[in-house]
């Protein structure tokens, strides 16, 4: 009881304090320094409709490589922690006709979504990470609806390291060509899509990594699922 | 019915997969539709073999008429059960008799009966429990007959005219 009271007056102080130092900042001002140069430039300067899409990935790309590398440590993390000798699903009931008829009609329409979803990156919300989340979504409906089923291991996981390595050799190319690392160097350099601003190809490398980032995200957050799902079986 | 052959499974796939992306770019940029069938391709050769068993045969015309004209007939039927379920609301008696009956089906595959269990549960006043074999376990919101027969005739019938030639 004083434990909790404690802890609910602690919480009003902070809540307090930081409502007190936010309230000098008025909702809607106009406050933006660098905004305003991104909101201005991002057309001409990436071929970009999307301004997020282009600031995550041509602006502040270093970033993005680093989230892709966080996502990374974490499916390896769990892999580590799971990791038994031999594993197994463990899953004992089959799902009714309802539900595994359900989950077969479904999975390839969801990855054809998440494949939109990562090639209109630079066009409309969205990108390679929701894209490669839809994509892994697919995959646990499989999991969840068939007892037996397993990704194709063989398949999967060079598949993530390889995007990964995609994207820091897009990057790399740039540090060859333009001088630094992650230098937008189809759009700078080639001048490729300068005509299509708005149309599928066009946007640089934007939808060249984002396709590499669904991908890897994709295949990432299956492995994780994937080794979560799994059991030691006893021999 | 057997397996269809992998290339028409394939192929259905594919056709499926592209128009689906027509509809959702709704753009016949040649960018687009370029795109559209590279993923389509892609996609339909990861997924065919768990997609489709029948393959092209699914886009036998009488079928695709069927699939069509079962679209406003189950609309008139959700209409017309989502009203009786606010008549049995608003009426002061509440005029139910819930249970759960059992039902019979003349469709043989999983896509048919799929189908038939949706259109059961989005019809109100019926719910779907359990698809087992040929036997339905369905909640009825009013339980006119509680007999297998009796109940086939008034939950599943009506459904598997259009059904059974749409998933022979």
């Amino acid at each position: 009881m004083l434990k909790r009271a404690f802890a609910i007056i602690t919480l009003l102080f902070i809540g307090l304090w930081m409502a007190s130092a936010l309230s000098g900042v008025d909702f809607g001002a106009d406050r933006m320094l660098v905004g305003k140069y991104y909101l201005n430039n991002v057309m001409m300067e990436t071929g970009a409709v999307n301004t997020v899409t282009a600031v995550v990935v041509n602006y502040r790309g270093f970033d993005t490589l680093g989230e892709v590398t966080v996502l990374f440590i974490a499916s390896t993390g769990v892999g580590a922690l799971l990791w038994r000798r031999k594993k197994e699903r463990t899953a004992r009931t089959e799902g009714s006709v309802v539900l595994k008829t359900g989950a077969r009609i479904l999975l390839p329409f969801i990855m054809l979504f998440g494949a939109y979803i990562f090639i209109h990156g630079h066009l409309t919300p969205g990108g390679g990470f929701p894209g490669g989340a839809t994509i892994a979504t697919a995959f646990l409906m499989l999991y969840l609806a068939f007892t037996s089923y397993e990704i194709e291991h063989r398949v999967f996981e060079p598949l993530e390291g390889l995007a990964g390595m995609g994207y820091v050799t897009v990057g790399l190319i740039g540090l060859a060509i333009g001088g630094y690392f992650l230098f937008d160097w189809i759009w700078q350099t080639w001048g490729w899509g300068h005509g299509n601003i708005g149309r599928l190809f066009s946007a640089g490398f934007i939808p060249v990594i984002y396709t590499l980032i669904g991908l890897k995200v994709g295949t990432e957050l299956t492995g994780i699922v994937d080794n979560m799902v799994k059991e030691e079986v006893s021999e | 019915m057997g397996e269809a052959s992998r290339i028409s499974r394939y192929l259905y796939t594919v056709i499926v997969l592209f128009v689906i992306w027509i509809f959702l770019t709704s753009s016949l940029d040649i960018q687009e539709l370029e795109i559209g069938l590279v993923l389509s391709l892609i996609v339909g050769a990861l997924t065919y073999s768990i997609f489709t068993e029948s393959g092209l045969a699914n886009l036998h015309p009488k079928r695709v008429a069927y699939a069509i004209a079962y679209v406003p007939y189950f609309l008139w039927a959700m209409l017309m059960a989502n009203l009786d379920v606010a008549y049995r609301v608003l009426h002061p008696k509440r005029p139910i008799n819930p249970g759960i009956v059992e039902c019979k089906t003349v469709l043989d595959n999983d896509l048919g009966k799929l189908a038939l269990a949706n259109s059961i549960t989005l019809t109100p006043g019926t719910i779907t429990l359990d698809v087992k074999g040929d036997r339905y376990f369905i909640h009825w919101i009013d339980v006119k007959d509680a007999s297998v027969e009796g109940a086939s005739e008034n939950i599943t019938k009506p459904f598997e005219k259009f059904l059974k030639v749409i998933f022979p």
